[in-house]
Parts: C-alpha cells; structure tokens; sequence
C-alpha cells in the first residue's frame, strides 16, 4: 500500500514531506521537554541524550506513518 | 540514576582521553555528514562537512545552540543576498559597496553580544558572500544557491546532533559547576584574607570578575543541553550573580575604616571555611561600645559582614541548584555590558577592510577571485569576535598552508584517484582527529590553528562525489585560502582594528557617564546584583587576557572603584525605594539626592535621620546602614 504524501508549498516554493515532518517533529519534542523534566523521566536512564533522540525519532516515525 | 560523561583524568599520547573522543566524533560526524550530502546527491556536499567542521565544540549544549544559531544566520543572510542581488546585480560596484555596508552592519550587531550570539550575527554577514557574491554572474540561481546551502547545513546539524547524542559527549554542566566552585573558593580566601586584615592584591578582585562574567555565554548553552538546561542555566546564572555580589560585598568590607575584633573575625572566617553551613547568628561582629567607635560605624560593619555571608549562602544555594538540575529560589539576569560607539567603530573599520580588499580584486581581475573574497570576509567575522582581531588574522594565515599542504597529501598522496567513500573516510579521519584534538589544546595559538584546519582542509581539499582530483582546481583553492589572510593582514595594517588604549579609554568614559546617571529618580532596568554583573562584564572586557601593565592597573584600581561606588549607591538605591512610605515625606528622597551628588556628610545626616525616624523598623535600620557604608566607599575613594 503506497502512503500519499502531501507537499508543503510556500510562495510557490516546494517543500519535501520529510522536511515538515522533522520540523513539526521538533517542534513537538520541544513541547514535550518540560514535562519530561516535571515527570523526571531523565533520571530512569542511563544516557538521558539517547532516550531523548530515542523520543524524536519515535516522534517522527508517527508522524511519517500517520499522516 | 543518571551518568554523565566527565573530562577524564587518563592520558594517551599526552592527551586526555575525552580529547580523543571529541576528535573520533568529530571525525564520524564528518563521515556522516559528507555520506549523508553524496546520498541525497546535494550540490555542496561539502558545506555539510565544513558545518559539522564549525560546530566541533566538544560539549553537546553548545554544539546545539551554535548549529540554531547558525540556522539562523543563515537563513537571514541568504535573505539578504536575495535582497542585495535583486536590486543591486545590475550595477557591480555599487553592489560590493552595499555588501560592505552589511557585513559592517553584522559586525556591528555582533559586538552587541558574545559567545555564539555574535558568531550567528557575522555569519549572517558573510552568508551574503557565500551566496550573493559566488553567484555575482549569475544571480538567477541565488535563490536555489540558498536553497541548497541552508539544506547542506540542515544536514550538518543533523549529523553533529545525532553522533554527539549516540555517542554520548559530555554535558557542560559539570566542568561548569566546578569552574563556578573554584572561583567561589578563591573569592572566599579573598574575603578571609581581608577581613583578617591581610595585604591582599587591588586588582586580584578584577580578575575574578572577568573569569566570572567570561563564563556568561557558556551559562546560556546549557538551556539546549538537556531537559532540565533551563533550570541549570537560571541556576548558573544565579551563582554567577552572585558570585560578582559576594565579591562586592567583600570590597565593601576592605573600604571601612573599622577594625573587626578578634572573635568576630574567626566567627565570619570559620563561617566562610569550605563546607561550613552554619552561618554566626552573633547580634554584632564588631567591638560595638568600645570607646574608639561609635554605634552607627559599628552597625555598617556588622551590615557589611553580614553581606558577605549572605552573598556567600547565595552562592552556595546556586551551586546546589546547578549540580541538582532545580531551579533557584531566586532568579537573576546576567546582562551583558556593549558600548555601541566601539561596536559601531568596529563595524565601519570590517566595512572599510572589505572595500579595500574588494577593490584589490576587481582592479587585478582575476577570474575566481570571488571565492578569495568569501573568505576573506568570513576571517574578518570570525576576526572581529576574537578578543584579538589582528592575531587572529595571523593565525590564520599561518593555518591556511598547513591546511593547504596537508589537503594536498590527503588528495593527491593518501587518496590519489581513489573513489570509495571508505578510502575517503579512512583518509580523512588523522586530519580530522588531529586538528579537532588540537582544538582542545590549552596553548590557545595551537588551539586556534587546530580549529581553522578542520575548516580549511575540508574547504581546500574540495571533497565532491566524483572527487575530480584536478591539480589546478586544487592550485587555486590553495593559492586563494592563503591570499585571502594575507590581503586582510595588509587592509588591518592601512586601517588598524580598536586599538585596546582606545577601547579601555571609551569603557572607562561610558562608566563614568553611567555613574552620573545613577539614581537618577527612575526605575532601573536591572535589579542591583544584576547591574554589578553587568559591571563586571565591563571591567572583564577593561582587564582583558594576559597579566595587566602598571598603568594598566591604574586603570583597573579606577575602574573598580567605579563599580564599588555604582553597586553601592544602586544598593541603597533599592533600599530606599523599599522603604519610601514608611519614612517621613522627602527623606528618601533627601537621601538619594545625597547619593546622586556623592555628597558625603549629606549621605551621613540621611542615615542618621532614618535610625531616628524608624527606630523599630528593621528595614530602615539596614537602609541607614548602607547608606552609612557607602558614605565610606564614597569617602575613601572619591574622584
């Protein structure tokens, strides 16, 4: 089954779907931070940066495969 | 439970082990990067490699918050060059007249902040030049120059974020706390030292005031760093603060003419020893009664003891909120100190050496010569927001045949006509673990040219998928990465950078005006540590690197009183406005006109009539205090 990717277009200028999926991705980590920090999930693991880049791909790969 | 990677102690080779593993991530970032830009078939490949080469700071939070920076300054130059090719790419001189303008303007704006604030604001300057001028004959492709350079850097982030991540590099936090923590204990001995009545140093105070505001930018580097950045930033901030207050304090303490009695000297010293929390609760540290001294001077000095240690539990609590990741009870600002007539100085001259050079070349006509242009003004960016400009000009024209003889032996000995990208990769990595390990250098000329070698091999060596392996293309990148520093160096002579007399000169001129505009009846814009720490930045920028000449020291000796005096009166300032409705009509304001004029006697009867107006009211007790004590910091060192 093929997934139908819309393109985001501004002032005429074409943007890949990654691209608005990564941003929209950072964007949503960005929010998700402080309650990460309020929840103290950094403390359970050993490496808080893997865990946190572990959270953007995760965040990513949804978005890719959702919308 | 949470490990964080600190600085190893072990060695090999000579050098710490996390310099190695700064440079092996350096190296892979590289890889990736450059991977990455063949895969997707980028036009400039190569720009992702030389972002990662620019982002090589061995610290994760500052490797983030300089690649957002460079984002955007990105982004706003290729603006710029849209704006600068459409209306100007008819008309050729003109043209380099404006661009001149901008990077002027940039620089301008870069010496209104520090750290990577003022880099993100000279790229913007030479991003025009990377775009507009290397696209001069042909300025229909500007825009997809643009396009193409803003996703090369995209990439480069990319690849630097996530093999800094993966690879687990340090937090800064750490090294921070422990740089904070020595400071803290040196300003401790300092203050044990004068309160036991020691021989202590006059300008040893500028020095910790300069390694204590250098270390601003870095506290903003830790908000990217992690989830709870934020919270260990305001924490830093707060001990940094603090920090230039308790030094304050201890000045204030020296500047009395009061001798502390024996038991209230071990009491405060003890009190201030390493790991003592227990602060003296005694009622007076001084010899309150004795016939030499009456109450009201021994009332200053127990107000300025008690300054010091409660400066000093500030600091401590900072300290703790740092190393635990919580936010402070109190939040302070560190704003930073810029004088707008050396920034716009500083603006004009980058302006000027850019026309100069841009004459040069459009009176030789060489064709290519643009790319010598380029950069020729990224060094005059990355010159203007060194501490030296000049120096660094020289660095780098020592760097550049360095970098180009050994781009020569990495195309045309290691790799020789080799196409596989792992050739490539394994030829890369002892230039690219090399000159990042010589980044970490603590001899700062090494350090310097370690740091423009991973820039200039890569630019040198002109990495592109095929490689063309084309000795001519290889001649004139070499010929003109060299030129571009000499023909700077040669412009920097005709028109010298801020000489540092000039600039000390107009930093002391922009203090005294501020002084004379203290309490001047208004609401200040910053709260009265956070105005001492802006002072701070000015004396560090005053007292700049390296040991300071006598009549250097002179300068520093003023420009300290200065802050004593300015802090003082702005202290007293807050007090009095604080205190405003409980005390008689006009006292208060009575008492800040005195401490405008620095009228001596007239600051004395102020605290005098407060006591005797609120004799109950602890707060006006504390006021008359102050102001007792700046009548001192006045009187001793009055201009």
């Amino acid at each position: 089954m093929t997934h139908p990717f819309r393109e985001l277009v501004v002032g005429g200028v074409l943007l890949a779907p990654f691209v608005t999926y990564a941003v929209a991705a950072l964007v949503m980590f960005l929010m998700l931070r402080p309650i990460l920090r309020l929840s103290g999930v950094a403390k359970l693991f050993s490496h808080p940066s893997i865990a946190a880049l572990s959270v953007y791909v995760t965040i990513l790969g949804l978005l890719t495969v959702l919308f | 439970m949470s490990v964080t990677t600190a600085l190893a102690p072990r060695h090999f080779a000579g050098v710490p082990f996390a310099s190695w593993a700064f440079g092996i991530r350096i190296w892979i970032a590289v890889v990736v990067a450059l991977y990455a830009g063949f895969w997707l078939e980028l036009e400039s490949p190569l720009s992702a490699a030389i972002t990662v080469g620019i982002l090589a700071v061995p610290t994760r939070g500052q490797a983030l918050e300089k690649a957002g920076l460079r984002f955007i300054g990105t982004v706003i130059g290729v603006v710029a060059s849209i704006a600068l090719i459409g209306s100007l790419s008819q008309a050729r001189d003109l043209f380099l007249l404006a661009f001149a303008a901008w990077v002027g303007l940039c620089v301008y704006v870069a010496a209104l902040s520090d750290g990577f604030r003022a880099y993100g604001a000279v790229l913007s300057g030479y991003t025009v030049a990377l775009v507009a001028i290397q696209q001069i004959d042909t300025p229909g492709n500007v825009f997809d120059f643009g396009m193409q350079r803003g996703a090369a850097i995209a990439l480069g982030i990319a690849a630097i974020a996530v093999v800094n991540d993966l690879l687990v590099a340090p937090d800064r936090h750490l090294e921070l706390a422990a740089q904070l923590a020595a400071i803290h204990r040196r300003v401790r001995d300092h203050a044990k030292a004068v309160i036991r009545g020691e021989a202590t140093d006059r300008t040893a105070t500028a020095g910790l005031l300069r390694e204590t505001a250098a270390l601003r930018s870095e506290i903003t580097s830790l908000v990217t760093e992690s989830s709870s950045g934020s919270a260990r930033s305001a924490a830093a901030r707060s001990t940094a603060v603090a920090l230039v207050a308790e030094l304050h304090a201890v000045r204030v303490v020296k500047a009395l003419p009061v001798d502390v009695d024996l038991a209230a000297r071990d009491s405060v010293t003890s009190a201030l020893e390493e790991g003592a929390d227990d602060r003296p609760s005694a009622a007076s540290f001084t010899r309150r009664g004795a016939t030499e001294q009456p109450d009201h001077m021994a009332a200053a000095s127990d107000w300025a003891l008690r300054e010091v240690l409660r400066r000093d539990q500030d600091v401590r609590d900072g300290l703790a909120a740092l190393r635990s990741g919580t936010r402070p009870a109190r939040t302070w600002r560190t704003p930073f100190y810029f004088c707008h007539r050396l920034a716009a100085e500083a603006g004009v001259r980058s302006g000027l050496w850019l026309a100069l050079a841009s004459a040069f070349f459009v009176l030789a006509g060489w064709s290519a010569a643009e790319a010598s242009l380029v950069q020729l003004t990224a060094f005059i960016g990355l010159g203007v927001i060194s501490p030296n400009p000049r120096g660094f000009t020289v660095g780098a024209l020592v760097a550049a045949p360095i970098a180009a003889i050994l781009a020569g032996v990495l195309d045309f000995v290691v790799l020789d006509g080799v196409t596989d990208f792992p050739l490539l990769a394994l030829g890369l990595a002892p230039l690219m673990i090399g000159a990042a390990v010589l980044t970490t250098s603590p001899n700062q000329v090494l350090a310097g040219v370690g740091r423009l070698n991973l820039i200039f091999i890569l630019v040198v060596a002109g990495l592109s998928n095929p490689q063309t392996y084309n000795p001519e293309v290889f001649l004139d990148s070499s010929l003109f990465v060299c030129l571009a520093p000499a023909l700077l160096l040669a412009a920097q002579l005709l028109i010298p950078p801020v000489s540092d007399e000039r600039r000390r000169q107009q930093l002391m001129a922009s203090a005294h005006r501020e002084i004379d505009q203290l309490a001047s009846g208004q609401a200040q814009r910053y709260a009265p540590e956070e105005a001492m720490f802006r002072d701070a930045v000015r004396i560090g920028q005053i007292a700049g690197a390296g040991v300071p000449s006598s009549q250097h020291r002179v300068l520093l000796e003023k420009a300290l009183t200065l802050f004593d005096q300015a802090a003082t009166v702005r202290l007293c300032d807050a007090s009095l406005r604080e205190l405003t409705d409980d005390l008689p009509a006009g006292l208060a304001d009575r008492a800040r006109g005195a401490l405008v004029r620095r009228d001596v006697q007239s600051i004395r009867q102020a605290a005098l009539d407060i006591q005797e107006a609120a004799p109950e009211d602890a707060l006006a007790r504390a006021t008359s205090s102050a102001l007792q004590v700046a009548s001192f910091v006045i009187e001793e060192k009055g201009p």
